[in-house]
């Protein structure tokens, strides 16, 4: 058994894709990956549309770009957003990273992705871990897309809202009712053509770690 | 039995559960909570002052609110609303009480529900939602979105207090 930590540490969230396809074979691989994720009494309710036309990611693109965009508006008119850059220091760079992200820019990435896989579940078949099944599928997802050597990036956005998520089933024609399929997110893949330079920092295991007890620090 | 403490006591409830279970985007799945009692009131207009000044007209005549006003600024995004003593004013104190900033305010839902139903605006978000338990009054910022290139249209909200 191979230990995969390393593919877990290198893989990143990537938004930036080449046009080039991706063969049906690699992408089989993909959703056998997720076929096999863990599931709440075996009741593997995830469903995937696998999405190739480009009118349809536009859409999807146009629909993230919205969601995105209207939340970073108002909370950039709120003073919320202008917090969170801070640490960028030049004030040209800062102000276009700002407008790439209140713009909605910054979701509308979908466009470019040679393949998009929206993930649902089914809510009618008595699962009862629907949304933690889903999660754990896409996780799967993203890391043999990784280990392949494909960029990918989960994407929440265009399904953030009630309003959004019936706009998202709607483009797919997966049924709205709200007691028929759960739309989780979407999963943008391609060879990536970026690569991350800056990863993002993580917490140190010290930070997050308790022993036996919540609060308990010093390792047993 | 009080019902209005007691219907409250169940948003309160589910408020509190949602923000267990989603954290932060619990604010984001809830812009339907309340809508049904203004799409049940045929509210008309052709202006976004005109479907405002309805939606307003009915809630206030319902008992939902004693009195609110409402203005339109930030480039034509932000609806600042400003209501006194809602009924689920008791949700809100209580909800802080617990320490959870709340996030659902049916009265606004109702109003960007008909400016999407009745104006096809393009989207709407609940931004921000304060209150004062001693004067009895909430201030809530909106954002609504008429068309797609609305969205960035961005500016100093604290400049527009209503």
């Amino acid at each position: 058994m191979g230990d995969i930590l390393e593919v877990i540490k290198t893989r990143k969230s990537i938004r930036r894709y080449k046009p080039d396809p991706i063969p049906d074979k690699i992408l089989d691989k993909i959703l056998e990956a997720a076929r096999w994720s863990p599931t709440g009494e075996n009741y593997q309710p995830w469903r995937f549309i696998v999405i190739k036309n480009p009118e349809t990611k536009n859409k999807i693109g146009n629909l993230a770009k919205l969601g995105s965009g209207s939340r970073m508006t108002a909370w950039y008119c709120l003073g919320e957003m202008q917090k969170r850059f801070e640490e960028i220091q030049d004030p040209v760079k800062r102000a276009e990273v700002l407008r790439f992200m209140y713009s909605g820019e910054v979701s509308e990435f979908a466009k470019q992705a040679p393949v998009i896989i929206a993930v649902i579940g089914t809510l009618m078949e008595g699962s009862v871990d629907v949304p933690y099944d889903l999660s754990a599928c896409i996780e799967n997802m993203l890391l043999e897309a990784h280990s392949l050597g494909l960029g990918a990036c989960w994407v929440h956005g265009p399904v953030a809202s009630t309003r959004d998520a019936a706009k998202f089933k709607k483009i797919l024609k997966i049924p709205t009712g709200m007691g028929e399929y759960k739309a989780i997110a979407y999963i943008a893949l391609g060879w990536p053509a970026e690569a991350r330079k800056h990863p993002r920092p993580k917490k140190p295991l010290e930070e997050i770690v308790y022993w036996e007890e919540f609060g308990r620090r010093e390792r047993i | 039995m009080d019902k209005v403490e007691h219907f409250n006591d169940m948003l309160v409830r589910l408020e509190e559960l949602l923000y267990h279970e989603l954290s932060g985007c619990a604010a984001w799945k809830v812009e339907l909570v309340g809508i049904d009692f203004i799409q049940s009131k045929n509210i008309k207009g052709n202006t976004e002052d005109e479907v405002i000044t309805h939606c307003i007209k009915e809630i206030i005549a319902s008992g939902l609110v004693k009195n609110m006003i409402y203005s339109i600024g930030g480039k034509g995004i932000l609806l600042n609303l400003k209501m006194e003593s809602c009924i689920h004013l008791p949700k809100e104190v209580r909800l802080k009480k617990d320490g959870i900033k709340p996030y659902i305010c049916p009265i606004a839902n109702m109003i960007m529900d008909q400016l999407i139903e009745k104006l096809k605006y393009e989207t709407t978000y609940l931004a921000k939602l304060d209150f004062d338990e001693k004067t009895r009054e909430c201030k809530v910022k909106c954002a609504i979105y008429e068309t797609p290139d609305k969205i960035g249209l961005v500016s100093d909200w604290s400049k527009e207090e209503l």
